[in-house]
């Protein structure tokens, strides 16, 4: 045998060996599962925080690396389509593995949206969840504007209107009924209320399951899937840098896309599926935002109460002024 | 012999290479190209999901052959909240609560039916509520407004002790009064309660809403009348928007009442409290919005409109128009408090109707 034939033999066999190994090794590296995947859903629901929770959780299902997840919440809820985009995200990973919701202070309306898919919603004695509901201004009658190639370019007919926020309430309402009626100790009427509810309160009406912190939900988790010794990693979501504060002012909430906003920068929100109690009023912004306030002049943050810096009450025309803002 | 070390390479390079190209694949490929099966979800399909987005339409009909009477529209405007409008006007700020759109369908049909509409738009700076009693004989510009005036339709409660004299001699003297109301009014100065004070209203606290059967949203309730009466005659069935119960201290003044289902917002249980009650010349409704263009499109609001048209114009006050188109007449004297019925005597009846220096005609 000449060496080269010597050479292709030995390459031949190595190869053929390396075939008849693969699978064991591909099946071991990919099937460990051995990952409880913990992702961050926290801040305002807009399109960046879908883009990223999206992404996330599609390469977790991809990763056979990981096992289970847990989504840690703390949000008051916002875009609708946002939150529609996480439920869809969370209501596919939930049917490959499973999937622990696990809130911190708050996951409320478009929050709550995004977690109902979710295997098990944990939450502590404090937290707040619900608010199933639109929260939308009046459709008001807009007098005509000449130019647009339609009636509804600029502007919409009231009724119109009030059947559009209709249809987007029921939507949020119908899916969760389907998705929790069961566990609802409440009727479809009554969960439209749109109420919130404490953690001990959630977990007697269904709106919860378990009161327990992120650590017990990712030993549930991890339980579910049956992993034995296992690693958590988490994974941060949300866009950098324009991050909205949410404001509310008498009619809706808008979203301010910086401490020194200029008109660019304060987006109405409209239609949103958010907890007006978790966002401040813009009164409120402005009271503890006052740009005469001595800890502003300093730099400080202020993210204390208005009634320990009420000195400076300041018109909603301080809007010009969120410097160091409450985020909401 | 010296070629084993070379094979031996050759060997170690090959089977790690396939191994480890395994290995990288199923940690880092894993399953990702997994087919993502479309998941059903039933309700967001469900063809009953969509709201019926027609307006409606309305036809708004008087049915009294009265003859010519003249109707006073007070919207509540503040002529302090004359200010051009800012930069938050965009987020909702300002506006008012009553706009024309807001009188027009009632204006309207009282105008295509020959009888005189004005509208009171104080100029001068709004009089602080009171609910004392008058302290003095003169007028208020209101009262002077009222004097030749037939009905009255308010859609605002603080007035000052002078106005709320004339408004209660207004009524004693058999003009029709329509106090339109809201639920936001609790949140006002308590200058709302001289009002009902003189006019013997009560309006509750809150407002209805009804998540059950609704029309497109739970604060437009729908309500219904709770016998036969003139003012429901043809309705079935009428909308409001945001409503507050209201009261009169007749013994049976309700006339339009909540449908079943229907619950108080301040105490969450159900409520058939009325929300359109009449006592005699009076007639008090919780809401001041179910008469805006697009809300007399929606149910038999239209009819009932129609009927509250009736009820101005239906009323015991002397005729002063038809002197109206007397000439020569001297003019009259501004009535004083409790005088205001003496103003409409006969040898009133000559008095062209002046036109107010602080009223514009709709």
């Amino acid at each position: 045998m000449t060496p080269r034939r010597q050479l292709a033999a030995v390459v031949v066999a190595a190869a053929l060996l390396g075939v008849v190994v693969a699978p064991s090794v591909y099946g071991a590296a990919s099937d460990t599962g051995d990952t409880v995947a913990v992702v961050e859903i926290e801040g305002p629901v807009t399109a960046g925080l879908a883009d990223d929770v999206e992404s996330e959780l599609a390469e977790i299902r991809a990763n056979g690396s990981v096992g289970a997840v847990v989504l840690k919440l703390d949000t008051p809820g916002g875009a609708p389509a946002a939150s529609e985009r996480m439920y869809k995200a969370v209501q596919r990973t939930s049917r490959a593995m499973p999937v622990i919701a696990s809130v911190q202070a708050t996951s409320a309306s478009g929050g709550y949206y995004a977690m109902a898919p979710a295997d098990d919603i944990y939450v502590l004695p404090t937290s707040v969840v619900g608010s199933i509901g639109l929260n939308a201004p009046a459709p008001a009658p807009r007098a005509p504007v000449a130019g647009p190639s339609g009636p509804d370019k600029v502007g919409t007919n009231e009724i119109e209107g009030w059947a559009r926020q209709q249809t987007l309430a029921d939507t949020f309402v119908n899916a969760m009924m389907a998705e929790r009626g069961e566990e609802f100790d409440l009727s479809r009427a009554e969960v439209a209320e749109a109420d919130v509810y404490l953690g001990t309160e959630a977990v007697e009406n269904g709106y919860a399951d378990e009161i327990g912190s992120l650590t017990e939900a990712v030993h549930e988790a991890a339980t579910r899937a049956e992993l034995g010794d296992y690693q958590v990693d988490t994974r941060e979501t949300g866009p950098e840098g324009r991050f909205p504060i949410l404001v509310r002012t008498d009619t809706q909430v808008v979203a301010v896309y910086a401490t020194d906003p200029g008109y660019g920068e304060v987006e109405p929100m409209g239609l949103a599926y958010v907890h007006l109690g978790s966002v401040p009023h813009v009164d409120t912004v402005a009271q503890i935002a006052g740009s005469d306030l001595p800890a502003m002049e300093t730099g400080a943050n202020t993210t204390g109460t208005a009634a320990s810096s009420a000195e400076t009450v300041a018109g909603p025309n301080a809007l010009g002024s969120l410097d160091g803002g409450e985020r909401a | 012999m010296n070629r084993l070390p070379a094979l031996a390479v050759a060997f170690a390079v090959t089977f790690a290479t396939v191994v480890s190209g395994a290995a990288v694949a199923g940690l880092v490929g894993g399953d990702g190209a997994a087919p993502a099966p479309e998941i059903e979800n039933a309700h967001y399909t469900d063809t009953d999901l969509v709201n019926d987005r027609t307006p409606g339409e309305a036809t708004i009909e008087m049915s009294s052959d009265a003859p010519t009477q003249t109707v006073v529209f007070d919207p509540g405007v503040d002529p302090s909240a004359d200010q051009p409008a800012g930069p938050l006007a965009l987020l909702g700020f300002g506006g008012p609560e009553v706009t024309a759109r807001n009188v027009r369908p009632l204006a309207n049909v009282l105008l295509e039916n020959g009888h005189e509409v004005r509208v009171y738009t104080p100029e001068s700076s709004r009089p602080a509520p009171t609910a004392g009693p008058s302290t003095g004989g003169e007028s208020s510009p209101l009262g002077e407004e009222l004097a030749d005036a037939d009905a009255f339709v308010t859609f605002r409660s603080d007035y000052s002790a002078a106005a709320l004299d004339d408004i209660e001699s207004f009524r004693e003297s058999g003009g029709h009064l329509i106090v339109a109301t809201e639920p936001s009014a609790g949140f006002d100065a308590p200058g709302a309660a001289a009002l009902d004070g003189r006019l013997g209203t009560t309006s509750g606290p809150g407002y209805v809403y009804n998540m059950a059967e609704n029309d497109l949203n739970y604060q437009r309730v729908y309500a219904e009348p709770t016998g036969d009466s003139s003012l429901t005659e043809g309705v079935d069935r009428a909308m409001f928007e945001t409503v507050t119960p209201v009261g009169t201290a007749a013994a049976a003044g309700d006339v339009i009442r909540p449908i079943e289902g229907s619950q108080l917002s301040t105490t969450r249980a159900p409520t058939n409290a009325p929300v359109l009650a009449r006592d005699d010349g009076v007639v008090v409704v919780g809401d001041s919005d179910f008469l805006v263009p697009e809300n007399t499109q929606r149910v038999d609001n239209d009819v009932l409109i129609g009927n509250l048209a009736d009820f101005l114009v239906e009323n015991d006050r002397a005729g002063s128009h038809t002197a109206a188109t007397q000439v020569g007449a001297p003019t009259p004297t501004t009535p004083a408090p409790g005088e205001t019925n003496a103003t409409q005597g006969p040898s009133n009846e000559s008095t062209p109707i002046p036109e107010p220096q602080n009223a514009t005609s709709a």
